[in-house]
């Protein structure tokens, strides 16, 4: 049994909540831990350290409403290149996007220029109401990094948006390659992190490529 | 001489003008000797026409005779008392100058109020702007002092707001923010709480109590260079900004760099790293300068330091996974000030050591300050809890400073009592 309030019980629920953002997440859903509730280790040899919790969510955009949680996170036993495995159940109903998803994919459909931005919150934490899907989409695309990434001796956070460009596509997709900054909080290094997602509103978010920007020093 | 003196001093009558300004007014301090000399003064005094404006009357006492003089009159004035051996001085050599000093004055005094109480505490600053802040605080409120620690290694001054009603070298409380520069909702932060403080000195009563029988220090921007290089470079710049000898990369993590297991697990000893612990303890200036700072007061009993984010309430040890031997009475109290956060807005802080809550990391300045018997050592790291992190809307930056000041406020109270 691991004390809530001790970090490693804290840095296994990053990778749950990071993963499952990842799921259920997009530009008009961010799902983010309200709170844990419990937290049991288990060290299986010659495999690695299972953490077993219970998480209370809540999607930011519909605070009202908290959703129950139970998750598996297997971090494997040496292995730096190896995403830990994890397994979350929800219990409960999360708001609905249909509309806002269907609003979204149309406005992006139907711009004549490719989208464009950068420093997504700016400098002091603004975000342009018409930018907020496309933050929302890239947290959920950053739980994608997250859970690809994490080992027991690291926490991620989506620092900013640093830059994010639209790419047109022939097929039924949006695309959208970021460059996101990220904050890694035990070596308190903040990442550049290239990737490509894709996303649909039936289909949801997928990260069709993603890398640690070279050259970063 | 009463005969002499109506003569000379008749001419003058045609000479009086109803002016609207004081241009060329002097006023003189005549020092009389004996009763003789209060005599003439009061004939001086009865004569209207020179329109003499006494400001202490002559009489018996011991006092000195001001008067202020039109300008047609300054010359035969002194005339007259130089020929009667009466000594007087010059207080005011032109009036109208020192009117006109005086409204200037009162114009910039009147500026400075409404700046001072129109600063956007619900938005980020420059530092500039920080700085002119702390002058308006300073000179708005009689007991609150704007004072310099120390240099940045860019050469910009440490300022610490001291709150004191008197007595002297009270014991102390030190309350700093800004250590790593990114964190922005803390240096805007504690300008509210500077504010806070200094406004309700006097109508709120704990306030009052707590600075009738101590002191507080308030450090806003604890690393200055930093600062300034998240607003002109990099926004995501953490550390100081000192050159490395030997190393292309700059700047060493100022809370790594305090004397408290430094070196140990939980720093980076490469340069670039942004954890980095410096080439030895206290090599940065901004750190020495505080360290300096509170071991010569010598009367601290709390070290409060202002991080964010992740919505924590720490006590030591970082360097260390072992507990302090006040760890009872810091829990405790750490509990209830987290409880004093929650109540307003319900924003809930984990409360532990660092090492067992966040990770293990030495050279801390909670660690330091706590070894060297300050006993109430904390670190705060407010909101959020990774939403926005570092970049935190302005909009929540006063309900922010809100809830930490109250548990801040639980943390003094304990402390003063």
């Amino acid at each position: 049994e691991l004390p809530p309030s001790h970090f490693p019980a804290g840095r296994a629920a990053a990778v749950a909540v990071g993963y499952l953002r990842y799921l259920r997440g997009g530009p008009g859903r961010g799902l983010e831990l309200r709170a844990l509730r419990r937290a049991r280790r288990q060290d299986i040899d010659d495999v690695g350290h299972k953490y077993c919790l219970e998480l209370e969510l809540e999607d930011v955009l519909d605070k009202g409403r908290t959703v129950s949680c139970t998750a598996e996170v297997l971090y494997h036993l040496g292995s730096k290149s190896t995403a830990p495995d994890v397994q979350v159940t929800v219990q409960g109903e999360l708001r609905s996007t249909e509309e806002a998803d269907k609003e979204f994919y149309n406005r992006i459909r139907s711009l004549e220029k490719e989208l464009v931005a950068e420093n997504i919150p700016d400098s002091h934490g603004n975000v342009p109401p018409e930018l907020e899907p496309i933050h929302l989409l890239a947290w959920a695309a950053s739980g994608y990094v997250t859970w690809q990434n994490s080992t027991e001796n690291t926490k991620f956070h989506l620092a900013q948006v640093k830059h994010v460009k639209q790419v047109k596509r022939s097929d039924e997709d949006l695309q959208f390659d970021y460059v996101l900054l990220l904050h890694e909080m035990v070596s308190q290094e903040v990442i550049p992190w290239e990737l490509s997602v894709l996303w649909h509103p039936q289909r949801g978010a997928r990260v069709s490529r993603e890398r640690r920007q070279p050259g970063h020093a | 001489a009463n005969m002499k003196l109506i003569l000379i001093f008749s001419a003058l009558i045609g000479a009086s003008l109803c002016l609207e300004t004081f241009v060329g007014h002097q006023v003189l301090r005549i020092k009389t000797k004996n009763e003789k000399e209060v005599k003439q003064l009061q004939l001086l005094e009865s004569l209207e026409h020179l329109e003499l404006d006494f400001w202490i009357n002559p009489s018996a006492s011991a006092l000195p005779v001001d008067v202020r003089i039109p300008a047609v009159s300054v010359q035969s004035v002194k005339a007259f008392l130089e020929s009667q051996g009466i000594e007087y001085s010059i207080l005011i050599e032109d009036l109208q100058d020192v009117l006109d000093k005086e409204k200037q004055d009162m114009a910039e005094s009147a500026q400075r109020q409404r700046s001072s109480s129109s600063f956007d505490f619900g938005a980020y600053h420059t530092l500039d702007d920080i700085n002119n802040e702390l002058d308006l605080l300073a000179s708005e409120y009689s007991f609150v002092e704007k004072i310099q620690i120390g240099e940045s290694y860019e050469k910009r001054p440490l300022y610490v707001l001291k709150f004191s009603t008197g007595g002297s070298n009270r014991p102390a409380i030190w309350l700093d923010a800004g250590i790593h520069s990114r964190e922005w909702v803390t240096q805007a932060s504690a300008l509210w709480i500077a504010n806070k403080i200094a406004s309700d000195y006097g109508t709120d009563a704990s306030i009052t109590s707590l600075l009738d029988k101590m002191d507080l220090f308030l450090l806003p921007v604890a690393n200055p260079d930093g600062f300034v290089y998240t607003h002109t470079w990099n926004r995501m710049w953490r550390k100081t900004r000192s050159k490395i000898p030997g190393s292309i990369c700059v700047g060493v993590d100022p809370n790594r760099n305090w004397d408290a297991g430094f070196g140990g697990p939980g720093a980076s000893n490469k340069p670039c790293s942004d954890s980095y612990h410096g080439p030895s303890a206290n090599s940065e200036v901004e750190v020495k300068s505080v360290v300096d700072f509170i071991k010569n007061h010598g009367n601290f009993k709390a070290f409060l330091t202002l991080h964010s984010y992740s919505q924590l309430l720490m006590y030591p040890y970082g360097y260390k996974c072992t507990r302090p031997d006040d760890y009872a009475e810091l829990e405790s109290l750490g509990r209830a000030a987290a409880s004093s956060i929650q109540s307003l807005y319900g924003t809930t802080f984990q409360v532990g050591t660092i090492c067992k809550t966040i990770y293990q990391a030495s050279g801390g300045s909670i660690d330091w300050s706590y070894d060297n018997g300050i006993k109430y050592s904390f670190a705060f790291e407010l909101r959020d809890t990774g939403r926005y992190g570092f970049l935190l809307p302005a909009n929540q930056i006063i309900p922010a400073a809100k809830e930490t000041w109250l548990g801040l406020k639980k943390i003094m109270e304990h402390v003063r009592d």
